[in-house]
């Protein structure tokens, strides 16, 4: 030690010990600092890294929530399922993560061989993320598939509609697409009201979501379904259509229209042929616009129930005759041009209103503009703007005008409710919620008239709706035949009709509305005939005689409910009333 | 001194860090748990939607009147007729009093041993 200590010349502390020991420390804690803030600048920066990725939610270009979204169950008014989800298994396939393309082909088809080869090759190849390969399977084909074991090939549930009744309700409810989106009838109109927007807002999941309640009576719209069908048989029509609605309220209670198509199968809508014919289609009514003219005519004071009028001759425009069919040649009373149809008869009751008040009426009861209604499947109806003297006097017996059965149904439910316009519903609605949307278009006095007519139509001897009441006994049903002859090349031919009867029930305080409608019906057999009389109305008796059970009106036999709807004027021409 | 205290915070430190970790593992547990039951909910919430359509189906008027229609002859049953309604009018009205007279002499000859059903049974032929 002190040899070295010799050799070298000892050396000058510039600084002192503790100094020294002060700068290194400082040194070291300048490290520090910089190795902290490399970290955290390494973490900040991951943070960075992470917030800048976009993660991919979508399915081809939907957002997951739209895919899974579900809709709300339908019920009837008695709370019976008309429409709920499922929850099904869909197919997808992660391109970017199958690795033998060629495998996953020949296992996919061995599981469902309706794919097409080359379609699903082009599909799984690429680096796609997501890609559809078959939606709404079952849960077997779902196990088979798990089974084969392929990879970037995964399930995910969806929401997809089912529709317990089938084609029962078909027109009512309409359809959905894949994506669970109205397409038709009341569904597509709820799209429209506030599903999609909850579906956007990712509201519409799970089983929370209100189910909507509809006017109809399933056991109702059961019975109008199996009929109108059964006349597609029994009278060889190429169409039926049938609507029942609650007079106070304008809920619609039954609705069903042949041929139609299985809301489960939303192909089968697009096959020709199957449009709702209450809605969608416009006829020309025929003699069951006969009530309207003389509504018309009684509520403005131009003509009295007790007024004659001459159907002897036919009534001459120019070159044309217009005559009744069956016609008694005779003078007939209000009641009776009625009870026998006589287009004579309507022709001057018009004429005593004049044409022009006519038209007006016709406007009064909405018969020129879409009756305000939920289905969006609607067609506006042809009534011309102006009547010509011809055309008035066609227009007055329902020739030269085309309207809806829901144009008609509304029109009835307003002359026997009372006089009140009301739109129809296929929603819920109480009476107190109704009353505020009336519009009076009749006064109480005509629509007593109108119950009156009605009903004498049908139980007075040589009535037209005297063929309807033989089922409907004790339920005190009244209507009005229509028998529209169809245009077949530029004229009216007498074999193609359009039968309509539209009715209402019971007439001593009514409380339903209904229309029926067979299009080109052939005889049931050689002994009846192809006038609405044998088919329209026959349905319409066989329809109340199911349904009023059903809707709490008991049969009554008692005279007195008949004798009490008979207005006192009328009791000077028939004293004993019908 | 100090080395005391360092040598508390260690050990303190070492066994919040167990602590920690402890807590992490029992709720990754608890996560995948409750994964797994969501995923068994959605399942059964699944099958559920599926038997409430199969109920609905089963409910449906026009799934239940072919059955009916089928075994309208074994049951002996049918649409209702409108003779088959009664009214409230036409039940009979309550005597205004009991037939008191009658009652008593129904029960006198009973305790005499006469039985008036017994005979109209014996005349039936029934027993």
């Amino acid at each position: 030690m002190a040899v070295i200590g010799d050799r070298f010349v000892p050396t000058i502390a510039l600084e002192g010990t503790r100094k020294q020991r002060g700068n290194l420390t400082q040194a070291r804690i300048r490290w520090m600092i910089l190795a902290v803030v490399m970290g955290l600048g390494l973490v900040s920066g991951r943070l960075v890294q992470l917030g800048m990725i976009e993660t991919d939610t979508t399915i081809e270009g939907q957002a997951r929530d739209v895919i899974t979204a579900t809709r709300p169950p339908i019920m009837d008014r008695n709370g019976l399922e008309m429409a709920v989800d499922i929850r099904v298994p869909s197919l997808f396939a992660e391109p970017r993560r199958i690795i033998d393309v060629e495998e996953a082909v020949v296992a996919l088809r061995s599981v469902l061989p309706d794919l097409d080869e080359t379609w699903l090759r082009n599909r799984l190849t690429g680096d796609q993320g997501f890609v559809w390969v078959k939606r709404e399977l079952t849960p077997a084909i779902q196990d088979a598939i798990m089974r084969l074991g392929i990879p970037g090939i995964d399930f995910i549930t969806e929401s997809k509609r089912f529709y317990p009744g089938m084609n029962e309700a078909a027109h009512i409810l309409g359809s959905t697409n894949v994506d669970n989106q109205g397409i038709a009838g009341i569904e597509r109109h709820m799209d429209s009201e506030s599903i999609a927007l909850l579906q956007e807002l990712g509201l519409a999941r799970g089983n929370a979501l209100t189910p909507v309640e509809l006017s109809v009576d399933m056991r109702v719209q059961h019975v109008m379904h199996q009929e109108v069908l059964d006349a597609m048989t029994r009278y060889q029509a190429i169409a039926a259509a049938g609507v029942m609605m609650d007079i106070n309220t304008g809920e619609i209670i039954a609705l069903a229209s042949v041929p139609d198509f299985n809301p489960n199968e939303p192909a089968s809508a697009l096959v020709k042929d199957t449009f709702n014919r209450i809605t969608s289609g416009i006829f020309e009514p025929g003699s069951i616009f006969k009530t309207v003219t003389l509504a018309g005519s009684l509520d403005a004071g131009a003509v009295r129930i007790t007024d004659e009028f001459d159907a002897r001759y036919g009534v001459r425009f120019g070159r044309y005759t217009i005559g009744d069919f069956h016609g008694k040649n005779r003078i007939l009373t209000l009641p009776e041009v009625y009870k026998y149809s006589s287009n004579i008869g309507t022709i001057r009751i018009m004429q005593a209103m004049g044409k022009d008040n006519f038209r007006e009426f016709l406007s009064r009861m909405k018969f020129d503009q879409r009756v305000d209604f939920e289905l969006p499947e609607m067609r506006v109806p042809t009534v011309p703007n102006t009547l010509s003297e011809v055309g008035a006097a066609t227009a007055s017996f329902g020739h030269g005008l085309s309207v809806s059965p829901l144009h008609m149904l509304t029109a009835y439910a307003a002359f026997v409710n009372g006089g009140n316009y009301i739109s129809p519903t296929l929603y819920k609605r109480s009476i107190a919620e109704a009353e505020p949307l009336y519009e009076r278009v009749i006064s109480e006095e005509t629509s007593a008239y109108m119950r009156y007519l009605m009903r004498l139509n049908a139980i007075s001897t040589g009535g037209s709706g005297s063929q309807m009441n033989r089922a409907a006994q004790g339920y005190r049903v009244g209507g009005k035949t229509g028998t529209a002859e169809k245009v077949v090349d530029g004229r009216y031919s007498s074999n193609k009709v359009t039968n309509f009867f539209a009715s209402a029930f019971p007439l001593d305080n009514p409380r339903y509305a209904m229309v029926i409608m067979v299009d080109e019906p052939k005889a049931e057999n050689p002994q009846s005939g192809t006038t609405a009389g044998w088919n329209a109305g026959t349905m319409t008796g066989r329809i109340v005689q199911r349904v009023a059970p059903m809707l709490g009106v008991a049969p009554d036999f008692t005279e007195m409910l008949d004798q009490q709807i008979v207005p006192p004027e009328v009791r000077r021409i028939f004293p004993e009333g019908y | 001194m100090i080395r005391n205290i360092n040598i508390f915070l260690l050990c303190t430190s070492v066994a919040m860090l167990a602590g920690v970790y402890g807590l992490k593992f029992s709720i990754e547990g608890t996560a995948s748990e409750r994964t797994a039951i969501a995923a068994h909910i959605s399942e059964q919430e699944g099958e559920l939607s599926l038997l409430k359509a199969d109920w609905a189906v089963l409910n449906q008027p026009g799934h239940i009147d072919p059955i009916i229609t089928r075994h309208a002859d074994v049951l002996a049953i049918g649409p209702v007729q409108q003779e088959q309604f009664g009214s409230f009018a036409a039940l009979p009205m309550r005597p205004a009093a009991p037939d008191t007279a009658a009652m008593d002499a129904l029960f006198a000859a009973i305790a005499e041993g006469i039985d008036p059903i017994d005979a109209i049974l014996q005349a039936e032929g029934i027993e």
